[in-house]
């Protein structure tokens, strides 16, 4: 602040009033600030057997707790989608961006927001698994954008709110993904 | 030489343009959840900057802009003590950032405001404004002035008279314009599109579309090497930097950390900010290969080149 005298920063502050009309940012917009989310669980099970549940992007509703369908729309390769609806009613439209079933990995995105399935504007994941010991590791990690882009965000649709939503997500996901295969059993 | 030298700094993604006679370089990156600034080459120790700068630029007299997209700020710093001299406040939330070539003038893109606004490098007070698309990401700045600018939401690319703030043309390109780069000869301008996972050509003479590479996943940066024969694109879903030549075929795939972002191109070293991985690695443009991966403050998105007056 040592460069700006007093009577300047009031001057600046008078010039920096804008002309045009600053717009509330529409929540499908990407925000400029991403955060992050980064889950993990360890699974007594080779990758292969883990893989066998989780490569298949559209299989989530077999072993995600929060999901109550999921659709397949294309094949289970880079270009293809899943139409997931949450149990809490909202739905999440999801692509493939990668897809490697020789290293086990994939990355995918969401393509229109809904605020009532996670309250996040925007978000790119990606899903690894790798051997851990005798088992295996999985990691679902991702870049988010909160629900209000905008400068001010209601305290709901914040980086905050939008991280404790996706960790929480995410980490259901592994626990049921868990079970599932260490279990045999469905969610 | 010196000149090739200086038009490499203008290809860096988000760099400032340099001028004058320079005989080093200095590469830097924003850590945007840290809130700090680390110099890259020459490896230093990370800069308390303040809150969540995303982005950079390098003015010619050795000054950094940083842009605090969610605290209205824009800070200045010091590239040789590291000192913040000041911080400017700005109406709205700034996000791409370029100086001019006399490092008087500082444009910054209001993020939602949809604008970009010239201040005083002096004071931060505002000189003008020009109105562009929605969500304006990268700016990019040419030797006579001419201001390039991704409008993230409105698919296309606007290009802006700095000498008297106004729109002159737009161009349309893919789905989420993000990064910006210029080639050194500034005759070509490349667009790398997040959202379409390609990578746009324009010419900036006619301002038309000059090629396309598509390249899938989210190609979040993009820089031209100094002779311009490759065209260097970070793909954050692969976790790799896509290489191209001049005729945007790919010419190799490096590995690189987790959701890499921003890189730019400092003599032979290419420098790509893994965001996730909050690390940058260093590239080798004649082997093609990662070198060194260096752990940089959390949340690595920007970098700029600060070009060194000879002594």
């Amino acid at each position: 602040m040592r460069l700006l005298a007093p009577t300047v920063l009031l001057a600046l502050f008078a010039a920096a009033v804008p002309v045009t009309v600053v717009s509330v940012t529409p929540v499908l917009a990407h925000g400029p600030t991403p955060q992050k989310v980064d889950q993990s669980v360890t699974i007594a099970a080779k990758p292969e057997a883990v893989w066998k549940v989780v490569g298949t992007f559209a299989a989530i509703d077999t072993w995600h707790p929060d999901v109550a369908k999921s659709e397949a729309v294309d094949g289970n390769a880079a270009g293809g989608r899943r139409k997931v609806t949450l149990k809490n009613g909202g739905t999440l439209d999801e692509g493939l961006d990668e897809m490697n079933d020789k290293t086990f990995t994939y990355s995918y995105r969401l393509s229109d927001a809904d605020l009532k399935a996670l309250p996040v504007s925007s978000y790119s994941a990606t899903v690894t698994v790798t051997p851990d010991g005798a088992g295996s590791k999985v990691e679902w990690l991702g870049r988010f954008y909160r629900g209000d882009t905008g400068n001010e965000p209601p305290e709901e649709l914040s980086d905050a709110a939008g991280k404790a939503a996706m960790n929480a997500y995410f980490a259901n996901g592994l626990k049921g993904l868990k079970a599932k295969v260490e279990g045999g059993k469905a969610k | 030489m010196i000149r090739g030298l200086a038009r490499l700094a203008l290809a860096a993604l988000l760099a400032g343009a340099g001028a004058g006679p320079v005989v080093a370089n200095t590469v830097y990156v924003v850590s945007q959840e840290g809130g700090s600034l680390t110099s890259v080459a020459p490896p230093g120790a990370a800069i308390a900057v303040g809150k969540g700068p995303a982005q950079v630029a390098a003015g010619p007299d050795g000054r950094l802009y940083l842009t605090h997209s969610d605290t209205h700020a824009v800070s200045v710093v010091d590239g040789r003590t590291g000192a913040v001299l000041a911080r400017f406040p700005f109406a709205g939330q700034p996000f791409g950032v370029a100086v001019a070539p006399d490092g008087r003038s500082l444009f910054v893109g209001d993020w939602a405001g949809g604008r970009v606004v010239r201040l005083s490098t002096a004071t931060g007070a505002v000189e003008g404004h020009v109105g562009v698309g929605r969500d304006p990401a990268a700016l990019a700045l040419d030797g006579r002035g001419r201001l390039y600018v991704a409008d993230r939401e409105s698919r296309q690319v606007s290009v802006v008279d700095t000498a008297t703030m106004t729109r002159i043309s737009t161009v349309p390109v893919g789905e989420g314009p993000f990064a910006l780069a210029l080639n050194p000869a500034q005759d070509l301008l490349y667009v790398a599109c997040v959202r379409s996972g390609d990578l746009h050509a324009i010419d900036t003479a006619t301002l038309k579309p000059a090629g396309r590479a598509i390249l899938g996943g989210m190609p979040y940066g993009v820089a031209v090497s100094g002779d311009g024969a490759r065209i260097l694109v970070t793909n954050q879903q692969g976790g790799t930097l896509v290489v191209l030549d001049a005729a945007l075929k790919p010419v190799a795939t490096i590995p690189v950390g987790r959701y890499p972002e921003g890189v730019a191109v400092a003599g032979d070293r290419a420098y790509v900010a893994n965001w996730f991985s909050d690390s940058v690695s260093v590239i080798d443009l004649t082997t093609l290969a990662e070198t060194a991966r260096l752990p940089v403050g959390e949340g690595p998105r920007g970098l700029a080149v600060l070009m060194r007056e000879a002594p």
